[in-house]
């Protein structure tokens, strides 16, 4: 057998993994979960923040400081990855406008996308991009939703390799190309990949994310609450007894739980415009992580409602 | 886009209603009192071509051409465009009807003689776009703060012309139809997307300019029409 420091690194991760799988309900206790990035080993908080329409706020002044309000909540609760998009409207110099007021936050992990079908045009989006955050490099730069994804992943590629960036990835949402997502993690040496993955959008469960656990690939989920239209229809129901064993305290943290609780998946990015939704959201990544036998229940009770 | 099928207009919604409504009221709040100066200018011109005041007539499009150009340029380009990227091409579909308008102002077959529903139909139209409309957001839970008045927002611009242009005689002012109808659409859908209750108005002011499109009574003679 063959061991590469990518290899070696993810038995690290899957090492680090494999209490979650277990069947004791108190695999991880005690602070925020940590996922390891397989392809590096570093850890990060399995809770991240999204920003998608969250942070679209324009140049008003009292949402621009509401949202950074939200970000030092986020970093002083222990979070690190920020995920945004050129997509996102005025989301990245809002973000800009928040690192800057708290100070450029060493904890910050940058995840960003180009998202562009000119080929041509991705360097210099990217670019755009970092000058709004205010950043000297991002972390992590996906491909968003595949926009030509085989003319960006080569110069991705060759910014990681140049330091311009630390890790590459791919990102779908709600369900959608998930064939040729596989056929991308299959075929390229990517670090990440971003999918939709909740309680009722189970999907990825059948291939991706076993394949991300297969390829060392790192995993990002969004929409957890199905762009909160989740907690809505949940709201009216009784949060289950039972679940008081993980220390969840609200639907929100019910259904972050379940998230993060899947061994394969590296961090959540629910996305909030409320401070005490985003302390409330960190806390569902400590206490007690479900194991399989109550993430079977969590759904069937979800299901069933 | 792969798999259009599978996506809805709340996908593309970028924002919140909230973002939304306070963009209007700091929009609002820049431009007090322009307000009530647009409405009761355009009120009155309205009025005056209709009692035949030449001045009234030949005020009339090119009133309309600085509405759209003043929407599009302050609203879409400057505001609107910080939180949906769509609105810089909603913009130019603006401008273009504010340069369409200017050209077709100086068409010297400009006249009232639209037949008799299409003419009471589009007064009726047009006095809900400057008048009533403003009043709309109190149904749901926004504030007079956040009102879309005339020349100030794209919704009342947009259906007061449309209004307005069903009460003019003479094929070519038809070509003054399509950015209007194209705005009420999309505005009706993202309002829909933001469950917003207005979103019945736009929609149901373009079935209201199809139904007085489809209707053949007989042209009535105006005075200026002789």
């Amino acid at each position: 057998m063959r061991f590469t420091r990518r290899s070696v690194l993810q038995g690290f991760a899957l090492a680090a993994s494999l209490p979650a799988m277990g069947h004791s309900s108190h695999a991880q206790v005690a602070g925020m979960v940590r996922r390891a990035i397989p392809s590096s080993g570093e850890e990060i908080p399995a809770i991240g923040l999204g920003t998608w329409i969250t942070f679209n706020v324009g140049d008003d002044p009292v949402l621009q400081d509401e949202c950074a309000a939200v970000m030092a909540a986020f970093f002083e609760g222990g979070g690190r990855m920020i995920d945004s998009s050129p997509m996102y409207g005025s989301s990245q110099p809002t973000i800009g406008y928040g690192l800057k007021k708290l100070g450029y936050p060493d904890r910050l992990f940058a995840a960003e996308k180009v998202w562009i079908s000119d080929p041509a045009s991705g360097a210099e989006q990217i670019e755009a991009s970092r000058a709004y955050w205010g950043v000297q490099k991002f972390d992590l730069m996906q491909v968003h939703n595949l926009v030509s994804w085989e003319d960006h992943l080569p110069m991705l590629f060759e910014m990681k390799a140049k330091a311009q960036l630390r890790y590459v990835g791919i990102t779908t949402s709600e369900g959608r190309r998930h064939r040729e997502i596989e056929s991308v993690m299959a075929s390229e040496p990517i670090d990440f990949v971003q999918v939709t993955y909740n309680i009722l959008d189970r999907e990825a469960e059948e291939r991706i994310l076993p394949l991300a656990q297969e390829k060392g690939i790192a995993v990002i989920v969004n929409r957890p609450f199905r762009q909160g239209s989740l907690i809505r229809q949940l709201d009216d129901e009784p949060l289950p007894e039972w679940i008081a064993e993980t220390g969840a305290r609200s639907w929100a943290q019910f259904l972050l739980k379940f998230i993060v609780s899947h061994p394969a998946i590296t961090c959540a990015i629910p996305a909030t415009t409320r401070v005490d939704h985003v302390r409330e959201n960190l806390e569902a990544g400590g206490g007690v992580l479900p194991d399989e036998t109550m993430r079977r229940r969590m759904v069937d009770y979800v299901e069933a409602l | 886009m792969s798999e259009w099928w599978t996506y809805t207009p709340a996908d593309f919604l970028m924002f919140s209603p909230r973002v939304y409504v306070r963009l209007i009221e700091r929009y609002n709040q820049d431009f007090w009192p322009l307000q009530p100066v647009f409405q009761a200018g355009m009120l009155a011109i309205m009025v005056l071509a209709v009692r035949e005041v030449r001045f009234a007539k030949v005020a009339l499009l090119p009133a309309f051409a600085v509405a759209w150009a003043f929407c599009g340029w302050q609203f879409l380009w400057l505001r609107y465009a910080t939180i949906s990227w769509g609105a810089t091409y909603a913009a130019t579909a603006f401008f273009l009807q504010a340069a369409l308008l200017a050209l077709l102002s100086f068409d010297p077959h400009h006249r009232f003689a639209a037949s008799r529903s299409r003419r009471y139909g589009g007064m009726l139209l047009a006095l809900y776009g400057v008048v009533v409309h403003p009043l709309l957001g109190l149904l749901s839970t926004r504030s007079l703060a956040a009102a879309e008045t005339f020349g100030m927002m794209p919704d009342p611009t947009a259906i007061t012309t449309l209004g307005t242009v069903l009460t003019i005689g003479g094929q070519r002012f038809l070509l003054l139809l399509p950015v209007p109808l194209l705005w009420c659409a999309f505005s009706g859908v993202t309002l829909l997307a933001m469950e917003d209750r207005g979103a019945v108005v736009p929609l149901a002011s373009i079935a209201f300019v199809a139904a007085l499109l489809a209707t053949h009574d007989r042209p009535r003679a105006m005075p200026g029409n002789r």
